[in-house]
């Protein structure tokens, strides 16, 4: 805890000074009347002042919360020494607005406990350590000052709120263990594929009998069995366009959240990529834990500067398994991310590039040679879509602050494309 | 407080007006820019004005002069309380509390002193009897500033 003096001690002493020593030169015991005050207040003050003790304690009612949320923080005082009044704040991020008030004046009783409650409202997704508090006391006269910062943090994280989504992409290739896609080669399952003649071996179930009837011959249904997939998300940060508190990356985290959330829940494997000025990656799994190994993962993604070229040799071979659909989210505004998607692509992946439309964050053109910048820039971004489209990579524009435009459809764009690409593995 | 010191001044008003109007002025302008160190020097034109005051007037003590006390006490306070550099926005009850305070420690000032008055006027001075009120003036500012100077620094508990 750090002491200092006040202005007001400062200026107390110097006003007693000042007017005794005048009412002695001038010899007018009215100075010593006016002055004298001022004396005893500093004098008192400093003779009855002492050293705060306080103690801080800090709960929070939930560790996770969805972006938009509220949450509740409870902060205990244990006040052994109390102070006439002290100031409380409770160090928050910016993303996390408190509703009431934050600092707020006290007085602290000795011996008194206090509990001061805090809601919370989440504005934005992230990894935060709530329960810094600084202390700020003041003694009964004003003269001193004691501070102290209490550090109680606990962490509190804040999830990217879910986008809504109708369907997923399908996987051209699926895996070998059983899960919701039908696999496009014949086997155990349930869709019907085809009719086969009959072969030593065959189970007697699975002869169509209409068909051997119509043929003279013993037919045999073949069907298509159910698989999982494997699923990458692959996320581009290696720059974002911001406006406020808006982000083509929050827009991007919430829509790999979801992603993440709905494969795994049809027993696909999810595997997680973030791509840019720092590389982090998770190994495609499955299961619940692995969607908060995910979402714990993004909550540390970042945007960081870099001028490192970074290509695809960087991240893990076994992040990215064979035959695993790996659908990039990137608001197309660094070729890095684009050469190695298309490098992605070339070795064989089965791709759907979905792109946060960046173009919202722009701002008017205020000149005409704004205006043709803005134009060229377009035309830049339409060409790096074309790269993609020459490479059979299905592009989707999703712009999140257009009412008329939602994650879903951009993906059921893609889905079309991809329908009626019949895209085939490389 | 000026208006009382330029009203019942017997000699020199101006001179009296001029140096309140100096530290009003001066004090004004430290509330307005919230410097407390500023608005000291303000209340110091302010007494210095009741100095002259007192200087420039002939006969027996000013026996307003404990009121006066207890007002310029009150303007200091009420003063730097408005400076007072505070995040958190004070609830009515504090106010009231510390409103009431101010003003019984004005009330108590205007006691002291005309208990003080009282008692100078009737005791006769003399050099041994001023040499001490000298030394224990100096004394006094001597102890006040070093105490200030060192709390002024901080510390770590």
């Amino acid at each position: 805890m750090t002491r200092s003096a006040t202005p007001k001690l400062v200026g107390y002493a110097g006003l007693a000074a000042i007017g005794l020593l005048a009412a002695l030169a001038a010899r007018l015991p009215e100075l010593v009347v006016v002055a004298g005050p001022f004396a005893v207040v500093v004098a008192v003050g400093l003779l009855l002042a002492r050293r705060p003790d306080v103690e801080a304690a800090v709960t929070v009612d939930r560790e996770r919360v969805i972006e938009g949320d509220d949450v509740l923080v409870d902060v205990r005082l244990e006040v052994e020494v109390g102070a006439e009044r002290a100031e409380v704040l409770l160090e928050l991020p910016p993303d996390l607005e408190a509703k009431g008030d934050n600092p707020v004046l006290l007085r602290l009783k000795d011996g008194e406990r206090r509990e001061l409650s805090y809601r919370l409202h989440c504005r934005r997704w992230g990894g935060f350590g709530v329960g810094r508090v600084y202390l700020r006391v003041h003694d009964a006269f004003g003269l001193l000052r004691h501070e102290t910062e209490l550090d109680e943090r606990v962490p509190l994280k804040v999830y990217p709120r879910e986008e809504e989504l109708r369907a997923l992409l399908r996987p051209t290739e699926t895996q070998v263990f059983s899960g919701n896609h039908v696999a496009r080669q014949r086997g155990e399952g349930i869709e019907f594929a085809d009719l086969r003649p009959f072969a030593p071996g065959d189970r007697a179930r699975r002869v169509n009998w209409r068909a051997s009837a119509r043929r003279g011959a013993l037919w045999v249904n073949e069907h298509h069995p159910e698989r999982n997939a494997d699923v990458v998300v692959f996320l581009d940060s290696f720059a974002e366009a911001r406006r406020a508190d808006r982000s083509t990356l929050d827009a991007t985290l919430r829509a790999a959240a979801s992603l993440t959330g709905r494969y795994l829940t049809q027993k696909d494997r999810v595997g997680f990529v973030s791509f840019g000025g720092m590389l982090n990656w998770l190994l495609p799994s499955t299961g619940a834990t692995q969607l908060y190994r995910i979402v714990d993962a993004m909550l540390d993604t970042q945007i960081v500067l870099s001028y490192a070229w970074k290509n695809v040799d960087v991240i893990p071979r076994r992040t990215l398994p064979p035959h695993a659909l790996v659908i990039a989210l990137t608001p197309l505004l660094d070729d890095r991310s684009a050469h190695a998607l298309l490098d992605l692509r070339g070795r064989g992946f089965d791709m759907v590039v979905v792109e946060v439309s960046p173009l919202s964050f722009v701002p008017d053109p205020r000149s005409e040679l704004d205006a043709v910048a803005a134009r060229l820039w377009r035309l830049r971004r339409e060409a790096v879509r074309g790269w993609f489209e020459r490479a059979g990579v299905p592009v989707a524009v999703w712009d999140e602050t257009d009412e008329t435009s939602s994650f879903a459809e951009a993906l059921e764009e893609v889905s079309a494309f991809r329908r009626h690409a019949r895209l085939a593995p490389v | 407080m000026v208006a009382y010191a330029v009203a019942a001044g017997e000699r020199l008003p101006q001179v009296v007006a001029g140096v309140g109007a100096a530290g009003a002025l001066t004090a004004a302008f430290a509330l307005v820019l919230r410097r407390p160190s500023v608005f000291a020097i303000g209340i110091v034109g302010v007494g210095a004005a009741y100095a002259v005051f007192l200087a420039l007037r002939h006969g027996t003590v000013d026996t307003r002069a404990p009121f006066v006390a207890a007002a310029i006490f009150a303007a200091a306070e009420t003063g730097f309380w408005s400076v007072e550099p505070l995040a958190a926005r004070a609830t009515g009850q504090a106010t009231v509390r510390r409103t009431l305070l101010i003003a019984g420690s004005a009330l108590l000032v205007a006691l002291a002193g005309s208990m003080v008055l009282v008692i100078s006027s009737g005791v006769s001075g003399g050099v041994a009897l001023e040499a001490v009120g000298v030394a224990a003036a100096a004394g006094t500012a001597a102890v006040v500033a070093v105490v200030a100077a060192r709390a002024g620094g901080s510390r770590p508990s």
